[in-house]
């Protein structure tokens, strides 16, 4: 799999099933050694791909989870002042006190700098940090290198990392984040495509069973008033529900019932709207 | 190669630049690019940055590389704003009629596209008769709604590109949903409003002072003495009072209520009040205006810190606003003008903005709004009018 990967480039991985478009821009991306930012409707398979992209390559995947409150230099390096305010007093470490080296930790940026070999890094849901730190760490991965402060040591990439941006939001980036990426937007997928990933997750499942859930699933997808509609991953929980319940037949979803709407419906009053809709079903 | 194409999307109103017009150059040279579909998508990643512009690279593409027609911005607007309006109208058949001047018994033995074609028409030789280009629809005053916000067509699923030519694909015009005019969603004004945050010491002391331990410490003779703070937490106080009543606000329900449901799930601190038209003695607590009043005069007990949001479309007679007795309803007669209780408001609290569903560009033809702006920061609901009255709220002093 991995060889035959290294020669063709990207085609994806045992249980992500790849659109042809995000395999020819993986793969530019890629061999242009650019960052790709992923935006797309939550349960599109942004933060899978990257994981995806991993096995294929048989590279390790560094995540890097973006929060709000996130500052660059977390993501770069850890000086671990306290550790060495400790050993100072009791000294009964095997560090050396006086090497503030040793008390520098990487973050999932530095990591993935200092890594012997290329790997992936995912950094996932980008938009819930500010701007500044957008624009900050574009500068970091543009350069390949960042500075550590207190030992006045430049770390360099070993290897470029490949690099998987991910972002709910709708609003766009700042320009200059936006100028140093590629970019694609994952639609939703089609319930053909639906089907396969299904098909993947279940290699068993029979047609019937498949095809009403699916159709079920879209039906669901369609009812006004949802604030989160449910996804890919609520589709697949959903399935494995119903398989694990021994009174379930396929001919209730033809019916119109739908059992366990609170695997695809986590909120509470999507939940109620669903209910009323799927009462509505039964004609 | 490929300049043409390059400046095409630009003039298509596509903000593509040069730097990225170079690295499509250098995919090229280096050889990924070998079909016409590994073009389309690959010079779509590296040139164009956001979905809402993949409808337009659609087009240009088609244009480029099949020659359809690729209809002039204004055409292209133009129809899209007649279909929207003639959704809307065909709710109405009378309206339309009237507006067409046929009759309504003729006009529904027309089938839909040839209702569009007459109508095109008909838009056609009124935007020639008057002023030119779309204003006509903008500021005729005939139409019903205004054509920001509303997008025909709904949702559309975006598909695979199995089995089909890169120009088909494009000719599908798949992301035609998020062009720009799509309408407001919860997610985006998130984004608008993500902003307001004021963050203050709160909660159990778990976060260590290294400074502060060190100091500490020092002072302490070496003896490790580990100084603890609170971590800051995000207190911040939202009242917003919307102007749910009148048939002015009508059209902006919808919009507004976008909007409330957000703040409802982002401030964990949130007053909602309710007024008509603008405010005199009493707020309300309750959508109806009947049974929560809250006595203006009672804000002050509240933390002046407070981000006081006032949404409404400010439209009303001028004596409402002016007038000692000015409220429209006869139980609110204190005698003193509305006009003064928002300056009041204004003085209260420092961080108040008034949000207006209107477009700014049909303000200066009301008098109310403009004397609403003396008093208060005015800003457009829309997500560039919200994140400039963001700005504004969290701006110290």
């Amino acid at each position: 799999m991995h060889k035959e990967n290294q020669i063709k480039g990207f085609t994806g991985a045992s249980k992500y099933v790849l659109d042809e478009e995000l395999a020819r821009i993986v793969n530019i991306s890629m061999a242009l050694e650019m960052p790709l930012l992923l935006k797309g409707e939550p349960g599109t398979g942004k933060t899978m791909l990257a994981h995806a992209i991993a096995e294929a390559f048989g590279m390790k995947l560094i995540v890097l989870n973006v929060k709000s409150s996130m500052k660059l230099i977390d993501a770069l390096y850890q000086y671990d002042t306290l550790t060495r305010l400790n050993d100072s007093r009791f000294g009964d470490s095997k560090r050396d006190v006086s090497n503030i080296e040793e008390y520098i930790r990487m973050g999932k940026i530095g990591q993935a700098f200092v890594s012997d070999a290329r790997v992936v890094l995912l950094i996932d849901e980008i938009d819930k940090a500010d701007t500044d730190f957008q624009d900050d760490m574009l500068d970091v991965l543009d350069q390949m290198e960042f500075d550590i402060i207190e030992i006045d040591k430049t770390i360099k990439a070993k290897h470029r990392p490949v690099i998987i941006i991910t972002s709910n939001a709708k609003k766009d980036l700042s320009d200059p984040f936006l100028g140093r990426c590629n970019f694609h937007h994952i639609a939703f997928p089609e319930p053909d495509m639906m089907r396969r990933i299904v098909h993947v997750h279940f290699p068993e499942i029979d047609k019937e069973l498949l095809d009403s859930t699916v159709k079920t699933f879209y039906r669901l997808r369609e009812i006004r008033g949802i604030e989160k509609k449910p996804a890919t991953r609520e589709l697949i929980n959903w399935i494995r529900a119903l398989k694990a319940d021994p009174d379930f037949r396929v001919k209730d979803l033809i019916k119109g019932e739908v059992p366990f709407l609170g695997v695809l419906f986590k909120k509470s009053p999507d939940y109620v709207v669903a209910q009323n809709a799927v009462a509505r079903f039964r004609v | 190669m490929f300049v043409d194409f390059f400046f095409l999307l630009k003039k298509a109103g596509i903000p593509v630049s040069p730097t990225s017009f170079l690295r499509l150059q250098k995919a090229l040279s280096m050889g990924l690019i070998n079909s016409l579909d590994d073009f389309y998508t690959g010079a779509r990643a590296i040139l164009v940055k956001s979905e809402k512009y993949f409808d337009l690279y659609d087009q240009v593409f088609a244009h480029q590389f099949k020659g359809t027609e690729f209809k002039e911005p204004e055409e292209f607007e133009l129809s899209e704003i007649a279909r929207a309006l003639l959704d809307e109208w065909l709710k109405d058949p009378k309206a339309l009629a009237e507006a067409l001047g046929v009759d309504e018994k003729d006009l529904l033995k027309l089938s839909p596209e040839e209702l569009l074609k007459y109508f095109m028409d008909r838009l056609k030789e009124q935007t020639e008769a008057h002023h030119g280009g779309s204003k006509w629809i903008g500021t005729g005053g005939t139409s019903p709604v205004g054509h920001s916000g509303y997008h025909p067509g709904g949702m559309r699923v975006g598909g695979v590109s199995r089995n089909k030519s890169a120009v088909k694909v494009a000719m599908e015009r798949r992301y035609r949903d998020y062009s720009q005019e799509g309408p407001m969603t919860p997610s985006q004004l998130g984004e608008a409003l993500k902003r307001l945050r004021n963050m203050v010491p709160f909660g159990p002391k778990d976060k260590v002072n290294i400074d502060k331990t060190i100091y500490e410490t020092m002072r302490n003779a070496g003896e490790i003495e580990i100084i603890f703070d609170r971590s800051l937490k995000d207190r911040l106080k939202v009242i917003l009072a919307i102007d749910n009543g009148g048939w002015s606000m009508e059209p902006y329900i919808e919009l507004v209520q976008t909007l409330f449901n957000y703040a409802r799930a982002q401030f964990k601190d949130l007053k909602t009040f309710y007024f008509h038209n603008t405010i005199y003695d009493y707020l309300w607590e309750d959508p109806p205006r009947r049974s929560k009043p809250f006595p203006v005069d009672e804000l002050v007990r509240l933390d002046p810190e407070t981000r006081f949001i006032i949404v409404g479309d400010a439209s009303m007679a001028p004596y409402e606003l002016m007038a000692t007795d000015g409220s429209i309803y006869i139980g609110e007669r204190s005698g003193k003008p509305s006009f003064e209780r928002l300056k009041f408001i204004a003085k209260t609290f420092p961080h108040t903005v008034w949000i207006n569903p209107k477009l700014a560009e049909e303000w200066p033809y009301t008098r109310s709004i403009h004397h609403i702006q003396e008093i208060f920061p005015m800003f457009e609901l829309t997500l560039d009018g919200l994140e400039k009255a963001v700005t504004t709220m969290m701006r110290k002093n």
